[in-house]
């Protein structure tokens, strides 16, 4: 038995990071830090579907997860804090993924913001047309927060639309977001929208209704939401007022507030060291703010930080380890900082 | 315009509750009033039919923030848009907003602890105050159940407020809360309109049981009799999933715990659900019931006893608003206040907590004037929960406010938290003694809240007698067919083109 399919996902992470980082780089991965490291390592090991998949888990739900799971022998703590799978772990995650697949269009880095205000707005959205198309007045907003009220009134003022027509708009720019995407089952939100005559199921209802575990139903759930805002993404023109639905949500991308401060001092042409007197920080803060630009940044320049040589020379040097743990690279280049070597894998860490 | 085209075109109903005319033709006639109306026959109407033939606004004190928001959401509902809440959930910015605007809104809710702060009160001042409204007025009393500091400065800003019209609200107090409530408020020439608490369509029924797992084998066995819908209260939030689990896997469907622990969106779904009656019974915590309208709750049923009868009447009094009969069963199994006191203690700071707070204000002493920015930092140093630094907070300002001396702070609020501990502990017992006792609940009860008993009538109390026949359902429930395949288009369309299967 299983018991829930957050521990396939702690297995599965763990498995990524084959040995070269805490287990707590998990935790704080699924739980969504925003730390360079959690960001650099969610790159690192390919794992960025996962940013904060599972924001309200503890460090002490995380913990039991791990004692069950070395209870049964799935993993071993090897050194403090250092678990890997066994071989008895391997099996258990590879038949269970058999069985419940993760589900391929997840894009926790990327939607994890968005994905949020999409539902508050999408489901507020579909209550209200819904109890205008059953002249019903008197209902309470499912939605709470007075911003998502505020951008409803907004956008219903904008799209100066009869409610019939607004109504078959949207139902059809939702059937065509959903209707041609094969792998993931539309019904699970469906099923927790609002409408006049019926209430949503929460996501515990919705879990059990369609027979699987609440942590799964949460993925797959996240899955449709990063489905649809990428199919709108994809043809806004034809998604109009999806397209509007998701505008002024929309945060260029996820950075730490402290990265993007030292981004602007870049610019005005600072060096690392000036950038770290002027804001009392560290060195290494300042570096790791800049490894944040590199994975961040499609049209970051690595060569005002590393010289085209040294580029070459750890990229090579990446190559022939299997290992990903900066040491192991260290070894074959060791003239070279351990911050230019986190920049080249920033960079091209998935080509190479 | 007559007081019943009012309650008709605004509100839509054709009559009035029990002592909602009389409170809104004394308030016309321009008299302070003080009423207690039991729960469930509509309290917050006598402010809102008035306001809306008064020149003017209304202001309304509310304790609980939940509450309030309740009572925004039932107004908003009816269409009326005049409705703010100043509380702080607000934003520094959204206040500022507020506080600007304050004159174009017709319904002012206010929390004390807002009032009390000088530019808020400053800005009240400036307004045309038709009504003052104080809901849950008992909160005014130390004798209350519910204290709150905060509102014993209710009777200096009304006073600044130039005394404007007031009613004071209440669902239970006694005679000794009422005498407390309008000496503070000095409303003098009050009106006071006392409803009975008793709620006679409410058959009470108390069950012992000696233990834990017979009392709830004997839950689920009224879950699965009893027609719904209903609520079980628990006073814990973890057994109310528990135990809301273990009804799901004994086949009674259409059950979801509720309490404060859930996340928002799903604390909205349940309710919402419950209101439409998509379900059929919630295993809930006392967070539950407030501003719920729903008119056919058949039976609620106490897994746990509530901390005194005022809560009690309120809990049981969420059933049978439509007047149909209606049960109320107190499952009791030994020991069972033993949590109760726990909990309490819980709320109050204890005497270690308070010399930790007195080093700290000894080491302030010189320079303490606000003590709001220290908030995180009493709260980590002195280990106090959220409750217990709210009452911490409110008692040190009163002091600060008075100029009290620091030296015997401590002393002082030792004794007030005792005083606290004693009145608290007391109304548990009275509570264990209506359980054990073997006479009439009602007359009980209704002793309790210094009312003389009625005649003798049908399906009462356990100790009268009663048929729990009438309160069965008729059929098993059928959760089978409830889950039909629906296509994710189908419900899509019904939901946006109101177009229903086999319809296009």
């Amino acid at each position: 038995m299983f018991g829930c399919y957050k521990k396939s996902i702690i297995l599965y992470c763990l498995h990524r990071i084959a040995d070269e980082r805490t287990v707590y780089s998990v935790f704080h991965l699924l739980n969504g830090k925003k730390s360079s490291q959690t960001i650099q390592d969610a790159f690192l090991f390919q794992l960025t579907p996962f940013f904060r998949v599972y924001p309200s888990m503890t460090r002490l739900q995380f913990d039991q997860h791990l004692t069950e799971m070395t209870k049964v022998k799935w993993i071993l703590e090897y050194e403090p804090s250092q678990y890997r799978l066994t071989d008895l772990g391997r099996e258990a995650l590879k038949e269970q993924l058999k069985k419940q697949p993760l589900p391929v269009n997840l894009n926790g880095w990327k939607y994890h913001q968005l994905s949020v205000v999409f539902w508050e707005r999408l489901s507020l959205l579909v209550q209200v047309i819904s109890n205008l198309m059953y002249s019903n007045s008197k209902y309470l907003p499912i939605q709470r927060k007075k911003e998502t009220h505020l951008w409803l009134k907004q956008f219903l003022q904008d799209t100066k639309m009869d409610r019939q027509v607004l109504a078959q708009k949207v139902f059809n720019e939702v059937v065509d977001c959903l209707e041609n995407s094969t792998s993931i089952q539309p019904e699970f939100l469906i099923s927790r929208l609002t409408g006049a005559e019926t209430i949503g199921l929460t996501k515990e209802q919705a879990a059990l209704q369609y027979s699987m575990d609440q942590d799964y139903f949460e993925l797959q759930f996240q899955s449709i939401l990063h489905t649809m805002l990428s199919v709108i993404k994809e043809k806004p023109v034809q998604l109009p007022l999806l397209n509007k639905v998701i505008q002024s949500a929309e945060t260029e991308f996820t950075m730490t507030v402290s990265a993007q401060r030292t981004e602007e001092l870049l610019q005005q042409g600072f060096t690392i060291e000036e950038i770290a007197t002027f804001r009392k920080l560290k060195r290494n803060t300042i570096e790791d703010h800049i490894v944040e630009l590199a994975l961040n940044k499609p049209d970051f320049e690595i060569g005002r930080f590393v010289t085209d040589k040294n580029v070459a020379e750890i990229a090579e040097a990446v190559k022939k380890v299997t290992s990903k743990q900066l040491k192991h690279i260290k070894t074959i280049v060791p003239h070279a900082p351990y911050f230019e070597i986190r920049l080249v894998l920033a960079v091209f860490g998935d080509s190479l | 315009m007559i007081i019943e085209e009012v309650l008709k075109e605004r509100f839509g109903y054709s009559h009035f509750r029990s002592g909602q005319k009389e409170v809104i033709t004394t308030l016309l006639a321009g008299k302070n009033t003080l009423a207690m109306l039991p729960t469930g026959t509509g309290k917050s109407l006598c402010y809102q039919l008035p306001g809306y033939m008064l020149n003017g606004q209304v202001v309304i004190v509310s304790p609980l923030l939940s509450l309030m928001q309740d009572q925004v959401d039932q107004l908003k509902i009816n269409g009326e848009k005049s409705v703010i809440a100043i509380n702080s959930f607000l934003s520094f910015d959204e206040k500022l907003n507020a506080l600007r605007q304050l004159n174009t809104f017709k319904f002012i809710f206010i929390s004390p602890e807002m009032l009390v702060t000088e530019n808020v009160l400053a800005r009240m001042k400036s307004l045309n105050i038709a009504l003052f409204v104080i809901d849950e007025a008992h909160c005014i009393s130390q004798w209350g159940h519910d204290f709150r500091p905060d509102y014993l400065k209710l009777g200096y800003i009304r006073e600044q407020l130039g005394n404007p019209l007031t009613v004071a609200l209440t669902a239970t107090a006694t005679s000794e809360v009422r005498a407390d409530i309008i000496h503070s408020l000095s409303l003098q020439d009050c009106e006071q309109i006392i409803y009975s608490v008793n709620r006679s369509n409410i058959t009470i029924a108390v069950e012992h049981f000696q233990h834990y797992r017979e009392k709830r084998d004997r839950l689920i066995e009224l879950a699965k009799r009893l027609q719904g819908p209903g609520i079980v209260y628990f006073s814990s939030k973890k057994l109310a999933e528990q135990i809301a689990a273990d009804l799901k896997q004994q086949g009674v469907g259409n059950v979801m715990p509720y309490h404060g622990g859930l996340e928002q969106e799903t604390r909205m779904l349940i309710q919402q659900q419950f209101l439409h009656g998509q379900l059929d019974l919630i295993c809930a915590t006392s967070a539950f019931g407030m501003g719920i309208n729903k008119e056919n709750i058949r039976y609620v049923i106490h897994f746990h006893m509530p901390m005194q009868f005022e809560s009690y009447v309120q809990e049981i009094g969420r059933a049978g608003r439509d007047g149909h009969p209606s049960i109320a069963f107190m499952l009791y199994s030994a020991g069972d206040e033993m949590l109760q006191h726990q909990l309490i203690e819980g709320e109050l700071p204890d005497e270690s907590q308070i010399s930790l707070l007195e080093n700290w204000l000894n080491e302030q002493k010189p320079t303490l004037q606000n003590v709001t920015e220290f908030e995180e930092e009493l709260s980590l140093i002195c280990g106090l929960n959220e409750i217990q630094l709210r009452l911490t907070l409110d008692y040190l300002k009163n002091c600060l406010a008075n100029g009290n001396d620091f030296s015997v702070f401590s002393s002082k609020f030792k004794n007030f938290i005792r005083e606290r501990l004693d009145s608290k502990k007391s109304k548990i017992e009275e509570m264990v003694n209506w359980i054990r006792s073997e006479k009439c609940r009602r007359l009980q009860l209704l002793d309790y809240f210094e009312e003389s008993g009625q005649q003798q009538m049908n399906d009462c109390c356990d100790h009268c007698g009663f048929s729990i026949v009438p309160f069965e359902r008729i059929e098993a429930e059928n959760t089978e067919s409830k889950h039909k395949e629906v296509n994710w288009k189908e419900r899509l369309a019904d939901i946006l083109l109101k177009k229903r299967e086999g319809e296009h």
